[in-house]
């Protein structure tokens, strides 16, 4: 039986090495890939035949867009609307991402720490953008909040940091944790199904039911990335 | 664990890099504003709907206004011309009632001067009556020669000096 962790392991397809640096297109970097055409393909052919009545397909993309703008309008406030393209795109991506890596033989590049802290990353830099534009030097006051008297810096200072820092960190943890249990879990239940013989039928219903659950969790863990993503949003826009 | 292998980490940043910017491109450009078109289109036409059915409502409340006003007018118009109607019978009857009273009272009056022509007349013909008496009185008595004139208007003295 091979190893349940063979499905992460990470395969480069196209080798590619810029200045030294291994950017090499690899099996991860096809999902992503995927996820993007699939996402696309998916909610342009739902916006094909559009109409003022929605119709079944219609509902798809639009109701996409009522509850990541609802999430922007509670977590952010009106405003928060401004980074809709964004945070929608994430949404999709890591909701594709995960259900892309549960088709058999597939691979889940969100269950990868290195993909999604990157993402993470992204984000974060996206945060820090926003906030510096909005608040000038002001931003960093993140770092130090309002009322703290200034001898206490030395001591805030670096926690407000660790944890502004260990936000995104949380994040990415929270996601790739979820999705490789669920894999693992997966793999090693597929596996009794063949040593079993005809008992096999029992894992296998129970390996249906897991299935239909991580479809339920990849949409669950797109959502909480999203939200608190949001949340991470707000918390770089007001005052705290 | 190939999770823990972040040798793979540059190709893994390039490649969500170039795909995550590539799909929020596509999003921006292409997914979100033919979504986002007909949920605008739709709000518009529900708030343009809401609107009609706010005038509509605009314009019964205006015409039943309309409808009580005029209502309130004829009303009014009915308890003027009745009134009117009722102030006209009054006077009728007033006028009636008043030529009633002033013909009567002429005829009371008309009567009583002839009631009293009649009772003057009556009482001249008692003194003549009287007078003839008296005259006649004093002949048998044995006084003749007195003339009937003389003897009115002897009773006449006589009465002024009883009264």
């Amino acid at each position: 039986m091979s190893s349940p962790l063979e499905q992460f392991e990470i395969k480069p397809i196209i080798p590619i090495e810029i200045g030294g640096v291994d950017i090499s297109f690899t099996n991860s970097a096809l999902f992503m890939v995927l996820a993007v055409v699939v996402a696309t393909l998916v909610l342009g052919l739902c916006l094909r035949n559009r109409t003022l009545v929605p119709n079944a397909a219609q509902s798809v993309p639009e109701g996409l867009y009522e509850f990541v703008a609802n999430l922007l309008r509670e977590n952010i406030g009106i405003e928060g609307l401004k980074y809709f393209p964004f945070i929608f795109t994430m949404f999709l991506f890591v909701a594709f991402g995960n259900l892309l890596g549960l088709f058999p033989y597939a691979f889940t590049f969100t269950s990868h720490l290195t993909a999604v802290g990157s993402l993470s990353v992204i984000a974060l830099l996206f945060n820090i953008g926003i906030g510096i534009k909005k608040k000038k030097l002001g931003w960093l006051r993140t770092f130090m909040p309002k009322g703290i008297p200034f001898a206490l810096a030395p001591l805030i200072v670096p926690i407000e940091m660790i944890s502004f820092l260990s936000k995104p960190f949380s994040l990415t943890v929270r996601l790739v944790a979820n999705m490789t249990v669920g894999h693992i879990m997966l793999k090693i239940i597929a596996g009794f199904i063949v040593s079993l013989g005809l008992l096999g039928v029992v894992p296998l219903l129970f390996d249906s039911a897991i299935i239909c659950f991580e479809i339920f969790i990849s949409l669950l863990q797109a959502f909480i990335y999203t939200v608190l993503s949001c949340i991470y949003l707000s918390d770089a826009l007001h005052e705290h | 664990m190939p999770q823990l292998d972040f040798s793979v980490f540059p190709s893994q940043l390039f490649w969500l890099a170039v795909c995550f910017f590539a799909m929020l491109f596509i999003m921006t450009r292409f997914i979100i504003p033919k979504t986002a078109e007909m949920i605008e289109l739709r709000k518009a036409k529900i708030n343009g709907d809401l609107e009609k059915a706010a005038e509509i409502k605009k314009q019964v409340e205006q015409t039943l206004e309309k409808y009580n006003q005029a209502l309130q007018e004829a009303n009014s118009r009915a308890a003027v011309s009745l009134q009117r109607t009722k102030d006209e019978l009054e006077e009728t009857v007033n006028r009636r009632q008043a030529e009633l009273s002033a013909r009567l009272a002429a005829e009371i009056a008309a009567g009583e001067k002839k009631i009293d022509a009649a009772k003057e007349k009556a009482l001249q013909k008692v003194e003549e009556a009287a007078a003839d008496l008296a005259v006649d009185v004093l002949n048998r008595l044995g006084f003749a020669g007195i003339k009937p004139k003389n003897a009115a208007a002897a009773l006449k003295a006589l009465k002024k000096d009883q009264v």
